[in-house]
């Protein structure tokens, strides 16, 4: 230390410095009112009742995930509604579940990928990351959220399904359609995380955007596969979301009617279940490594 | 020892933001880290809070690694520029705090400690700047820590809100807790701290009570034009230094009143007359000399020859 003669150190010279070893244990100094928080579950709710309430005071948040596709759906699916395949399912029946699909792939795009870019350029996550709190809580607690989002999405699209579109199904298929909805588009979560963590805060919106959208179109959610150029009907089984989507058309109707709606035969449905295994193993690994890299560099 | 850095250094490419830092904080001290924009400080209490990791050297928070949730757990901050999300509750985001800490002090105190009791139900976004800082200190203290990290916690205040949170701070540090913060307000240290640490250019030049760093960096910087020699200026008790730059005369005091009353008395002739609070920017390259090695220069050994006498 080049400090200045008699004041450099004042008080802490080394003959002043207890002897202490290294590493000796000072004892916590809790305050007299200090009490003990509460456990990991109490956080976890915590962290996502913050999540969905700070969400809910955005409107045009919850407009852009959970209207966007619906008012889609609408647009497109209502008109459609008089025309039935040759087996009796009505046309806006095969449609839902391509607009199920592109609402939770939006949503977790945009509510992990472009959420969570926003939080780590206002340095949000970096006091999160000066705290105690397990990493696992902010991503716990953006999970959950997502779930209880996508099952909002999907009730509202449900029910405009059925009491504007004609969607009818029988009340095993509208569970077994919610469900593999739900997982399905969980299981693209990483690639939202992976975004968030990969993008920088101001283009996060942009390439999500540049992401799902093309990703919806090839892979059937809008428009069915029979009517678009050959090379996109080439392309789409290597594209996981196509997998979901036939996941999501299956639980809606028979391999028959699937293919004669997409004009794509769709394969067992293990395939299609280890496809999404597979997206969902990769992008979390993916997610992991940037989330590393990004914590690394912030610490270099 | 609470905080012990030996040797710290950070490099950031070309630029050397930390240039070898010692420093040992006991418990239950107020310590102030002193120095220009630019310094340091902030570089500094990066890797004290272990979200930096120096280039070379070694840093303990409580005899440890400051990373480790151990650490983390008995340590509060604040950061400059931590964007909490805007659409949330004051309550609310205290709330998810206290669940962060495996021991919290209760909401209440909290929102006392910070002043927050009427703001508690007011959305992040709609707070002033002043309330904003004042919810950071609340974040601080949701672990009950035993140490506090504030990373220039008033710079965007106004005086009297400066003051009020400044009350705030030592009431938490007479719970016996230890306070580090860093600032570049000379005024501030001195009501706040115990012991000052001045860093300029990644490098402490010098360390003492805030008394002590007065006598060194002059509180006030008197401006004027005037017929009178550097040493008779010099000579008066109510003056640190006296330079001659661009033709104006340029003294540092604590005591600005009283040295113009003299000089006034003296019958000596101001012109241009201008009384600011001392730029520590200005403050340190006359301390230094202007040299970036680190030598203490002549101005800051006269200086202190002058505090020993």
């Amino acid at each position: 230390m080049s400090a200045i003669g008699p004041l450099s150190q004042a008080g802490h010279g080394a003959d002043a410095r207890p002897a202490a070893a290294p590493g000796a244990s000072i004892p916590r100094r809790l305050s007299p009112t200090a009490v003990r928080s509460g456990g990991r579950l109490a956080l976890l709710a915590a962290q996502v009742r913050c999540e969905l309430v700070s969400t809910a005071r955005v409107p045009e948040f919850l407009i852009g995930v959970v209207a966007i596709p619906v008012m889609l759906f609408v647009m497109f699916g209502v008109p459609n509604a008089r025309w039935e395949l040759p087996d009796g399912t009505r046309f806006s029946t095969m449609m839902m579940p391509g607009f199920g699909a592109f609402g939770l792939l939006s949503l977790v795009i945009f509510a992990f990928g472009v959420d969570i870019a926003a939080e780590r350029g206002r340095g949000w996550l970096r006091l999160m990351r000066a705290t105690p709190a397990p990493y696992w809580a902010y991503f716990g607690g953006k999970f959950v959220t997502s779930l209880v989002l996508a099952s909002v999405t999907l009730v509202v699209l449900f029910t405009v399904g059925a009491l504007v579109a004609q969607v009818q199904l029988p009340a095993g298929r509208w569970s077994s359609l919610f469900v593999v909805l739900l997982l399905g588009g969980m299981s693209l979560a990483p690639l939202g995380f992976a975004l968030g963590f990969l993008a920088r805060p101001r283009a996060a919106s942009t390439i999500g955007n540049l992401v799902f959208l093309p990703l919806s179109f090839a892979s059937g959610f809008f428009i069915p596969l029979r009517e678009l150029p050959q090379f996109l009907r080439d392309l789409a089984p290597y594209l996981p979301t196509y997998h979901y989507a036939q996941l999501a058309w299956r639980a809606a109707a028979s391999a028959e009617t699937v293919e004669v709606y997409t004009g794509l035969a769709p394969g067992p449905v293990w395939v299609h279940v280890l496809w999404l295994a597979a997206t969902f193993a990769l992008f979390a690994a993916v997610a992991v490594w940037a989330y590393r890299r990004q914590r690394s560099r912030e610490q270099a | 020892m609470v905080i012990e850095m030996r040797g710290v250094t950070k490099r950031y490419g070309d630029v050397l933001a930390l240039a070898g830092i010692d420093l040992e904080v006991e418990q239950g001290e107020v310590v102030a880290v002193l120095g220009p924009n630019g310094a340091g400080k902030t570089t500094a209490i990066a890797v004290m809070l272990g979200l930096t990791r120096p280039s070379s050297g070694m840093v303990r928070c409580f005899g440890g690694d400051p990373a480790r949730a151990e650490a983390r757990s008995r340590i509060g901050v604040m950061l400059q520029e931590s964007g909490v999300p805007g659409s949330l509750k004051v309550v609310e985001i205290v709330g998810l705090f206290q669940r962060y800490y495996p021991h919290t002090l209760p909401l209440e105190e909290i929102l006392q400690r910070a002043d927050l009791v009427e703001k508690r139900g007011q959305l992040v976004n709609t707070l002033s700047g002043g309330e904003r800082q004042r919810l950071y200190f609340a974040l601080a203290i949701a672990g009950d820590p035993d140490l506090v990290f504030l990373d220039e916690p008033t710079v965007a205040l106004d005086v009297s809100t400066r003051r009020a949170f400044w009350k705030q701070v030592l009431g938490f540090a007479a719970l016996g807790k230890t306070v580090l913060f860093s600032t570049h307000y000379l005024h501030e240290v001195e009501a706040v701290a115990g012991r000052v640490v001045v860093v300029d250019r990644g490098r402490v030049i010098a360390a003492g009570t805030p008394g002590a760093i007065k006598r060194l960096v002059a509180e006030a910087t008197v401006r004027f034009t005037a017929d009178i020699a550097l040493e008779r200026l010099s000579a008066m008790s109510e003056v640190q230094w006296a330079a001659r730059e661009e033709g104006f005369v340029v003294v540092a005091s604590n005591e600005p009143e009283a040295l113009l009353r003299r000089l006034f008395a003296e019958g000596i002739a101001l012109r241009d007359l201008r009384v600011s609070d001392t730029d520590l920017e200005a403050a340190f390259v006359h301390l230094t000399g202007g040299a970036g090695d680190g030598a203490v220069p002549a101005a800051a050994q006269a200086s202190a020859e002058r505090m020993r006498a």
